[in-house]
């Protein structure tokens, strides 16, 4: 019973990340991609969670979601800050503006 | 005590990170009239104290691997979140060193530039505590937190320059390296979803059980999280095809933080990689060409070499073409890190071509900086056209680390080099070790391309070329960094003695 329980969340989580990936990798707004990285990071918090439940005994799982919650905040503080930096000097949040650095 | 000595070449970091963060926020600037410049004009005395920091590190390493960190007590007490071993006081080391010639280098290069902004250097020994502990790591929990610890310092020193191309560079890294990180955690979860371990030993004991009665662990997430895990990890290396981001960014930073990223997080990355390996992915069944990673490797680092050596050739900036470089060196490392599934030599080859690397990079960066100064910066061949004539001691510094670089003796890529190929035809890895001597050749073409503007151009009439700076810094480092590529070159036994001691064991217990 609680095996299956498990096994709903960790599709839920793998949806999820599925679709993090799938926005992050086909759309080009820098927002809605890191929107989509964060996605992908709580995907895996949800599978992180889950997965304690089944192997019980110790509180891995939980302690590595705080972790993870953790850095993802520092890891959007920095993201924002560059996105902020390419936008005040291209005035454009679309990633393929990025496009100067060729050879 | 000993507990803490054996700490100590991580903390002594660490502790200096804060007291240089302490002295850069409280400290007088010259420009201070200019609230929006604090900080500015003062990168001389950073750049000392970081470099400082860094090289006591570097003592601390030494120290406790004199010492042995075996015989400290105490030291179990980090496991597995750090794993205090030799392997990881040897990258300490090797990562200390490649630290302070960055610092150094960025000692001459930002005032020299005009982007004299002295959070550089805190960045720059964060990224390095941040290394240090990814190498340390034995936890996948430690390892993620480690692996962004480096990054995200590293990301925001990428786009340190004021300008659209750094912020274009640093952009494609960070959206890139986070997509990466992320997938690593996925694979990392999954781990644990089917072993019940985050820890990187109990991962390997839980798989070597596959296939016993009684065994609850499935394979298909294993396969899944062992693929995933290896993505984000070669992703750090710079190995094709997950090198996209490598010489966009390598090109829009400042010229100290690529060789940063070229020496230090490129070496952390390749410990990691080896520890994962090994430790987790040790399985007899994982090892074999069959069955396991070997192949999935071997065909990343043919790629690489491959692929980086045809486009290096291509490129006319200097800069963008040592990226390029950067990225075949991924691709002989991995040869070696391919042999360690049948060679006992395979784990030591890679350390030592590492160290061999960091030393010789970092010469070849900084004689590019070197080559240049404000409003000159030296990018392009072109740039470089006849240096040799009006300033011959540059040319011959930079020339020595292409050929270094080309794996010429008797300098001390050439031992690297030979070392890993060595170690791939034990392994009886044929097709690697021909491949990468051949791409070796090609290699030659590039580095060599190079020296014949230096030495045998002469610049186009009206052309602006590159003057040369003056910085005792960056011409310290440039001489430190000669040193070791000859000490390296003409007595490899010494260094190659400690890289074989310093390989991980898996103990039975």
């Amino acid at each position: 019973m609680m095996g299956q329980l498990v096994q709903h969340y960790v599709l839920l989580s793998t949806v999820i990340f599925l679709i993090g990936a799938i926005g992050f990798l086909v759309r080009r707004n820098i927002l809605v991609q890191l929107m989509s990285i964060e996605l992908m990071l709580n995907a895996v918090n949800l599978a992180l969670v889950a997965f304690n439940r089944q192997h019980q005994g110790n509180m891995n799982g939980h302690m590595f979601a705080f972790f993870v919650i953790a850095v993802a905040a520092a890891e959007a503080a920095v993201g924002l800050a560059i996105l902020l930096a390419f936008y005040r000097l291209k005035a454009s949040v679309n990633s393929d503006d990025a496009d100067t650095l060729k050879h | 005590m000993t507990f803490w000595f054996g700490l100590s070449p991580i903390l002594v970091v660490g502790l200096g990170t804060l007291l240089l963060m302490l002295a850069e926020a409280f400290g007088k600037s010259p420009n201070s009239a200019n609230p929006s410049d604090a900080g500015s004009g003062r990168s001389g005395e950073l750049a000392l104290g970081a470099a400082v920091v860094l090289l006591v590190g570097a003592a601390f390493s030494i120290g406790v691997w004199m010492v042995g960190p075996e015989n400290l007590e105490g030291l179990e007490a980090t496991r597995p979140y750090l794993v205090m071993d030799r392997f990881t006081v040897f990258f300490c080391f090797v990562l200390s060193l490649g630290g302070a010639f960055a610092a150094l280098l960025a000692g001459g290069y930002l005032p020299e530039h005009d982007i004299d902004r002295s959070e550089f250097f805190p960045l720059l020994l964060l990224s390095t505590v941040g290394a240090m502990t990814l190498v340390a790591a034995g936890d996948m929990l430690s390892l993620f937190v480690a692996l962004e610890t480096m990054s995200l310092g590293v990301y925001c020193m990428v786009g340190l320059r004021r300008s659209p191309r750094a912020a274009e560079a640093a952009l494609k890294y960070f959206l890139l390296g986070s997509f990466a990180a992320a997938l690593l955690l996925f694979g990392a979860v999954l781990l644990y979803g089917a072993t019940a371990h985050t820890d990187l030993v109990g991962i390997g004991q839980a798989i070597k059980t596959i296939g016993q009665p009684g065994s609850t662990v499935p394979v298909a997430p294993v396969l899944l999280g062992l693929t995933l895990t290896l993505v984000g990890l070669t992703f750090k290396i710079s190995a094709v095809p997950f090198h996209m981001w490598t010489p966009d960014a390598y090109e829009g930073a400042p010229t100290p933080a690529t060789s940063f990223m070229a020496v230090a997080v490129k070496a952390a990355a390749f410990a990691i990689l080896l520890r994962v390996l090994v430790v987790a992915f040790g399985d007899d069944r994982l090892t074999s060409w069959g069955t396991g990673w070997p192949p999935a490797l071997a065909t990343l680092a043919l790629l690489s070499m491959t692929v980086a050596n045809v486009v290096a050739g291509r490129q006319s900036s200097v800069k963008r073409m040592l990226a390029y470089s950067s990225i075949a060196h991924a691709g002989y490392a991995l040869v070696g890190v391919v042999a360690t599934m049948r060679s006992a030599d395979g784990q030591a080859s890679v350390l030592f071509y590492l160290l061999t690397y960091t030393v010789s990079t970092v010469g070849a960066f900084g004689a590019l900086i070197y080559c240049g100064s404000r409003g000159a910066e030296a990018t392009s061949y072109e740039d470089l056209a006849g240096i040799a004539k009006r300033h011959p001691a540059a040319a011959l510094a930079f020339s020595l680390f292409l050929l270094s670089l080309a794996g010429l003796p008797p300098t001390a890529g050439f031992f690297g080099k030979l070392y890993v190929f060595r170690a791939a035809f034990d392994a009886e890895l044929y097709v690697l070790a021909v491949v990468g001597l051949l791409n070796s050749l090609v290699g030659a073409y590039y580095y060599l391309r190079v020296m014949v503007f230096m030495y045998m151009r002469e610049p186009a009439p009206g052309a602006q070329p590159a003057v040369p700076m003056k910085s005792a810094f960056v011409s310290s480092a440039l001489v430190l960094a000669a040193v070791l590529v000859f000490a390296l070159g003409i007595a490899p036994g010494w260094s190659l003695d400690m890289a074989g001691a310093a390989k991980i064991v898996v103990s039975a217990k």
